[in-house]
């Protein structure tokens, strides 16, 4: 077992891959807890009478230094996000990196548990990014009501926004704790550790 | 009003006063500010040209029907006390870089063409209500008043203290309003009776309850507005 491990060729990423991992890591963390701290003016459910989150988990101090934190970040998330959306598509990288239908016939087929985790891994890693994509889209939607109506138009009314809005918080957390443990599952600490370094 | 909307301060007089001074002293560390004053005078010039750019003046922002006005959504928001104006004796003045200056009734206001939209009251805190205003338009008010072209802004002063500025192509949006009417019947005097600002382009803390004067100018004194020189965002476009 030492000796395979010993063999093993060590994973390596693409450079693009391991910027966009480290900006979003942050950029992610940023917008949460800002983000929770807006929350906390006026709590999605219940309003002022509602939960509210635990300070510790807030950025910002008050309603506006969370929303300087908030409206910064923003560009550096999106941004991020656009630029590696660009690089997956120039790259090729959709083609191999990403969930494929290969994926979905070893679900069905393979008995090989490697195979598999690293199928739903693949899956799990790839519909996150329309979640990120929905943060950002029902984000414009809140930050610039008037000028993109439609999007709240879309949504329903302004609290379905919110909700949906909200909704990529949770989602994200558990995304995270998914990814790393079927990261782990499928290359080890060595995997995550050359997504960064 | 709600803790968390203004800045986290212990005066000494508190500290002295309260009997748990380390606890809460613990706790008012938590949810760090992490240098957001430093973070918002960076972002906020930038966030601000960005919003001027896609920002279009003249561009009416699509109203609701009748059926979907939420009475019940729009909350109270004042800073200190409702002020009990006298409607008959009530004045506005318009002042600064104009031709013509302004001193006028209510009811010479109310000769003036009535406009009445429903839009989202949209709050900094993140609700939102669905309003029907009815009043004049600013623009109209603006008018009179003859502005000389080197008018950027307009304060707003009101009778309970609180002031506000705008940039000047928002205070002639068609939808910016001075409102004496909501929902239909005359405004309530916790939601500035006799005459408030309402508009669908500015988050609620720019829409001015009570005003008695508008100051237009050519540039921001150091003092831009109640909350704003507290640390919110001065454009608080929508």
């Amino acid at each position: 077992m030492t000796v395979s491990l010993k063999n093993r060729k060590l994973p390596t990423q693409a450079i693009g891959a391991k910027i966009f991992h480290w900006i979003n890591i942050i950029s992610i963390l940023i917008m949460l807890t800002s983000g929770l701290q807006i929350y906390n003016a006026n709590p999605v459910f219940g309003g002022r009478a509602g939960l509210h989150i635990p300070a510790i988990f807030t950025l910002g101090g008050w309603l506006a230094g969370g929303r300087h934190w908030h409206f910064a970040a923003m560009w550096l998330f999106s941004l991020n996000l656009l630029w590696y959306g660009i690089y997956v598509l120039i790259a090729r990288r959709w083609r191999s990196r990403f969930v494929g239908v290969n994926d979905l016939k070893a679900l069905q087929k393979s008995h090989n548990p490697k195979r598999l985790t690293y199928a739903w891994h693949r899956i799990v890693y790839t519909s996150i990014i329309p979640i990120l994509l929905l943060a950002v889209f029902t984000g414009i939607g809140m930050y610039k009501p008037a000028q993109f109506y439609w999007i709240v138009d879309m949504f329903g009314d302004w609290q379905a926004l919110r909700i949906v809005h909200f909704a990529t918080v949770p989602i994200v957390i558990l995304f995270t704790i998914v990814h790393f443990i079927l990261g782990r599952k499928a290359g080890g600490v060595e995997l995550t550790e050359s997504m960064f370094w | 009003m709600n803790m968390n909307l203004y800045k986290h301060q212990i005066t000494r007089r508190q500290l002295l006063q309260s009997g748990l001074t380390g606890v809460s002293l613990l706790l008012g560390g938590c949810g760090t500010p992490l240098f957001e004053d430093l973070v918002g005078k960076i972002s906020e010039p930038l966030n601000q040209k960005f919003e001027g750019l896609i920002f279009q003046p003249e561009k009416p922002v699509p109203e609701f029907s009748v059926n979907e006005i939420e009475p019940e959504a729009l909350i109270v928001n004042s800073y200190r006390y409702n002020p009990i104006i006298d409607t008959t004796r009530y004045r506005l003045v318009v002042d600064g870089e104009v031709n013509n200056p302004l001193n006028i009734s209510m009811a010479e206001i109310q000769t003036l063409p009535l406009t009445e939209m429903i839009i989202r009251h949209v709050c900094v805190e993140g609700w939102a209500a669905i309003v029907q205003w009815g009043g004049v338009r600013l623009q109209d008010i603006i008018a009179l008043a003859q502005p000389k072209s080197s008018v950027k802004y307009a304060y707003f002063k009101s009778a309970d203290g609180y002031y506000s500025s705008w940039d000047i192509a928002s205070v002639l949006h068609p939808q910016t309003i001075l409102a004496y009417q909501k929902n239909g019947q005359t405004l309530p005097i916790e939601n500035g009776a006799p005459l408030r600002l309402a508009s669908p382009i500015k988050l609620g803390y720019k829409q001015s309850k009570w005003v008695t004067q508008i100051t237009l100018v050519s540039y921001l004194s150091p003092f831009r507005g109640y909350w704003e020189d507290q640390g919110y965002e001065w454009f608080a476009g929508l």
